[in-house]
């Protein structure tokens, strides 16, 4: 497997550059992080629905739409990212795509396990542990490829994360940086010092080595490098941005799997929103 | 992947089937829509999209998009014609395709452009032949891993 150690790249690149081997059907592994911060749609995400647009242009956070699944995500220079790309037809992969995360994922898993935390996959694809979760990952059918992205989060904005987000009114954006706060976890939360990228980076290649063989470095060449300008440059073109997806009546906000923050048509006890784990509605505390 | 060796479809007789897993279902228009072994292989459904009615596709374009959980993956037209109809209540209640996949799930109708197109197409024994085809691999596969 071609192994794609690009370290610091270009916001657009961080996404362009998996699409582009997608589209070019080349295997890679890539890990990176973004040298800057931007906001990224999934691909069926409403852009008028979810994002906060004035505020996102005020601050200057651009936008991107990938052509994998998940949601709203909020990146930055504090997220390590490991993206695989794998041909449709490579046996490695099961024709039931969501059973492959476990296999994705294992690399990080055991990285989280080896800095001495409790991590799982929660199905199909959250790595959590102590019933937080570590991180969301997705996954799209690219050209006659499968991407698979994941990320670990070295720390997080939650405070930038509930402004990009558009919501019915500031109880519920209160409501959901509590919400996020409560139930996701960063390894500045859990370590008592910072870990180093290179640490970081180490500990996911010896994990994907082992699942996937000897990994034999490349670096963008030519054809990648012009493939992913344009992609990169449709991942953020107003059109693609715009393209409508999926909306519900109330603002229902993804916050792990299997948890949602929902906005209430008529407020219960002063609340503009419940939530819903599992499909049960849970009170809002202030300590959440 | 093991226990889906054994485990009978439901491939009903009289429609034809392509390599996506879509089943065609061909009188002067034709119905599109997934087999029950592919919507099986995509999970629970949660948002399904088309391309609008009127829309000329190719054999193999993207006519929609589908997701799962946490993967999306493209519609691919099985045969090269004219979207006349999508399904909009599938398009509203996307599970559908999962507990009704040649019924109430059906995706789209089309104008077919070309007859001679059917002949890429399988019958129910040639679909049957390579379900087993691609279990039998995989199975095979997945113990290497």
């Amino acid at each position: 497997m071609d192994l794609y150690h690009l370290g610091p790249v270009d916001w657009v690149e961080s996404q362009s550059i998996y699409h582009a081997l997608a589209l070019l059907n080349r295997e890679g592994l890539i890990i990176c992080y973004p040298t800057t911060p931007y906001v990224c749609l999934g691909l069926h995400d409403d852009l008028e629905y979810e994002i906060d647009q004035f505020y996102c242009r005020n601050v200057r956070i651009p936008l991107l739409r990938r052509e994998t699944g998940g949601g709203v995500v909020y990146l930055d220079s504090r997220q390590i990212f490991f993206q695989l790309v794998i041909r449709q037809n490579n046996p490695l992969l099961p024709l039931r795509r969501q059973n492959f995360y476990e296999k994705f994922l294992e690399p990080a898993i055991s990285l989280y396990r080896k800095l001495g935390l409790a991590a799982e996959l929660k199905f199909p694809a959250d790595i959590v542990g102590g019933g937080k979760k570590y991180s969301g990952n997705g996954s799209g059918d690219i050209g006659r490829c499968t991407a698979y992205v994941g990320n670990i989060l070295l720390d997080f904005d939650f405070v930038t994360m509930s402004r990009v987000l558009k919501v019915p009114d500031e109880d519920y954006r209160r409501n959901l940086y509590r919400a996020m706060r409560a139930n996701i976890l960063t390894l500045a939360d859990c370590l008592p010092c910072p870990v180093e990228y290179s640490l970081l980076a180490e500990g996911l290649l010896a994990g994907f080595t082992k699942q996937l063989g000897n990994l034999f470095p490349r670096s963008v060449d030519d054809e990648l490098r012009a493939t992913a300008k344009q992609v990169g440059r449709r991942l953020t073109s107003r059109e693609w941005l715009e393209m409508p997806g999926r909306k519900s009546a109330l603002r229902k906000v993804k916050i792990t799997e299997g948890l949602y923050l929902q906005a209430q048509e008529r407020a219960v006890q002063n609340c503009p929103a419940v939530l819903v784990r599992e499909g049960v509605a849970e009170a809002m505390t202030a300590d959440l | 992947m093991q226990g889906e060796k054994n485990k009978e479809w439901n491939i009903p007789r009289g429609l034809l089937f392509d390599s996506s897993d879509c089943w065609l279902k061909i009188t002067e228009e034709t119905v599109v829509g997934l087999t029950d072994y592919g919507q099986s292989n995509i999970g629970d459904i949660i948002y399904l999209d088309f391309v609008p009615a009127g829309t000329v596709v190719r054999r193999g374009d993207r006519c929609g998009s589908i997701e799962s959980g946490k993967w999306v993956g493209s519609l691919l037209a099985p045969i090269s014609g004219i979207i006349v109809e999508t399904n909009s209540e599938a398009k509203a209640d996307p599970h559908k395709v999962n507990t009704d996949p040649f019924g109430d799930g059906w995706l789209y109708r089309m104008e077919p452009a070309d007859r001679k197109e059917i002949t890429h197409l399988m019958n129910l024994d040639a679909y049957k032949a390579w379900i087993q085809e691609r279990i039998s691999g995989k199975a095979k596969d997945a113990e290497i891993l």
